[in-house]
């Protein structure tokens, strides 16, 4: 299902710096220009995901797990390597994204939906069980500015799980809104997690991991420490980060 | 390679609609006369321009409807001002959404020249009415069965403006200074191309110059049908379809070749 092959990904931390008024204090101040510095975010990793597993990725933080979640989600392509993903991938990582606030509610499901690649057909089939599960029936047609950064969250969400994707990508479970929403949101992701497929889980709760995936891919500093069973990889993780 | 192409084109065709429907919604949000300025600011252009150049400057050119001459080439080098601009800005302003989720980058400028094209197609409405108003036998400028061709060099024009719209976006990624720089030379490029006036005022070797402005010749294809109710000659033709492909190309292969660094100086 998800085959990576000895990826790389090199971050150029010099290029946010060339400009001309750069330039021109390295030229008043003696000093030697900084070399070109690189950061190795993903060094040679390799792994397969069959199709059906849950993954989970853990590290500390800057280990290369966002990377590799948006190199695996097809966002950046990496240095070196190969990746081949069959399979729609739906990539939970951020929510909203594409929100328009001066548009109303009803208008954001479309162009979101949109965003995250559903078809037309398919939203407005799902249109009212989205409006839904959001529980923003009465604010459909309201601007979106208007909205509380919980009442966006909550849509966000409703659109963002709608689907029932090949390749579920998660960046920690996401539970947005008030209590009660929170409870139902977490256990939406739980159902969709669960529903049989393919999902990447990154997550710093040692817990919930050991709870849902099989196989834990454990990244340290860009680099593949080990790959196995849950439970081993979990502990061997936590008595390294504790010593 | 077409294929695929078209494949994916088809995927997204959703996705730009909705782009250009929100561009659409956000653009007449809370203006009282909403979608009815697409049309009537070009009206009000032409006629300060008209009152202008006319009055002010005694400007004549004898045979020929003066308001429509100045119509035709305001319509049109309006939308390329405007789509070649926003598609310019278009890749900088969406950076949130492209780190968030893959879309093929290609959606945002040209996204921006559809949804411009379409305020453009309405621009033709007051184009339109101004030929059956002010129009006659005496200037020629009657409608005729060559507006057929018309089609035609708006098309030249849309594929020209979205070359040169994915020339100008990928700078912008790496170079942002295109802006400023972009900016001045839209406004060199509006006195080059003749709108108010006619190249015959301009001193006969200077005329050469505008052969290489296709502006210059989109613009000239739709007067010689519309004011001068002839069919433009073949040299105009070619001239308006070479330059709109070689840009139009040109701007697919730089896009291409650079689209996937973009995300690392989002």
């Amino acid at each position: 299902m998800i085959t990576v092959n000895n990826v790389s990904m090199k971050y150029d931390l010099g290029i946010e710096d060339y400009s001309f008024k750069e330039a021109f204090i390295n030229l008043l101040s003696f000093k030697k220009r900084k070399k070109k510095e690189y950061f190795m975010a993903l060094d040679n990793v390799t792994f397969h995901i069959k199709k059906g597993e849950v993954i989970g990725l853990i590290g500390a933080n800057g280990a290369g797990k966002s990377t590799l979640l948006k190199i695996v989600s097809g966002v950046m392509k990496p240095t070196s390597g190969s990746i081949q993903v069959n399979g729609v991938v739906s990539p939970m990582i951020e929510l909203g994204a594409g929100f328009d606030l001066e548009l109303t509610a009803r208008e954001n499901i479309y162009l979101n939906g949109a965003v995250m690649g559903y078809s037309k057909k398919f939203l407005e089939e799902k249109f009212d069980e989205i409006v839904e599960f959001s529980e923003l029936v009465d604010f459909l047609d309201v601007p979106v500015k208007n909205f509380s950064s919980g009442m966006i969250a909550k849509l966000a969400f409703s659109i963002a799980t709608i689907v029932n994707p090949e390749i579920l990508i998660v960046d920690e479970i996401l539970s947005v809104g008030d209590i009660k929403f929170q409870e139902k949101s977490k256990n939406k992701m739980m159902e969709l997690i669960k529903g049989g497929t393919t999902v990447l889980y990154v997550s710093h709760s040692l817990e919930s991991i050991k709870e849902i995936c099989s196989k834990v891919i454990w990244l340290d500093h860009g680099k593949i420490v080990e790959i196995g069973n849950a439970n081993k990889v979990c502990d061997k993780y936590f008595k390294r980060q504790m010593s | 390679m077409l294929g695929r192409i078209l494949a994916n084109f088809k995927r997204y065709s959703f996705l730009m609609s909705q782009m250009v429907s929100r561009d659409f919604k956000v653009k007449y949000k809370r203006s009282v006369l909403g979608v009815l300025w697409s049309l009537l600011y070009p009206l009000l252009q032409m006629s300060v321009m008209a009152l202008v150049f006319s009055y002010m400057f005694k400007f004549r050119m004898p045979g020929v409807n003066y308001l429509v001459y100045l119509m035709t080439g305001l319509v049109m080098f309006n939308y390329f001002s405007e789509a070649s601009n926003s598609a310019m800005t278009s890749l900088v302003v969406n950076f949130p959404l492209m780190k968030k989720v893959y879309i093929p980058k290609y959606i945002f400028p040209l996204s921006k020249c559809l949804f411009v094209g379409i305020n453009f197609l309405l621009t033709l409405i007051p184009l339109l009415l101004i030929i059956l108003f002010t129009g006659n036998q005496e200037t020629h400028c009657i409608l005729n069965i060559y507006y057929l061709f018309l089609p035609f060099a708006y098309l030249c024009l849309f594929l020209f403006t979205v070359g040169l719209g994915f020339i100008l976006s990928t700078i912008s990624v790496f170079l942002r200074d295109i802006f400023y720089i972009f900016g001045i030379v839209l406004t060199i490029w509006q006195y080059y191309t003749p709108i108010f006036y006619d190249i015959s005022m301009i001193a006969p070797n200077l005329q050469k110059l505008f052969y290489f402005n296709p502006l210059y010749h989109y613009i000239d294809f739709t007067r010689q049908i519309i004011l001068y109710n002839h069919i433009p000659t073949l040299s105009c033709w070619l001239w308006c379809f070479g330059s709109a492909i070689v840009v139009f190309l040109f701007g697919c292969i730089i896009f291409k070749m650079k689209q996937d660094k973009f995300i690392y100086y989002a």
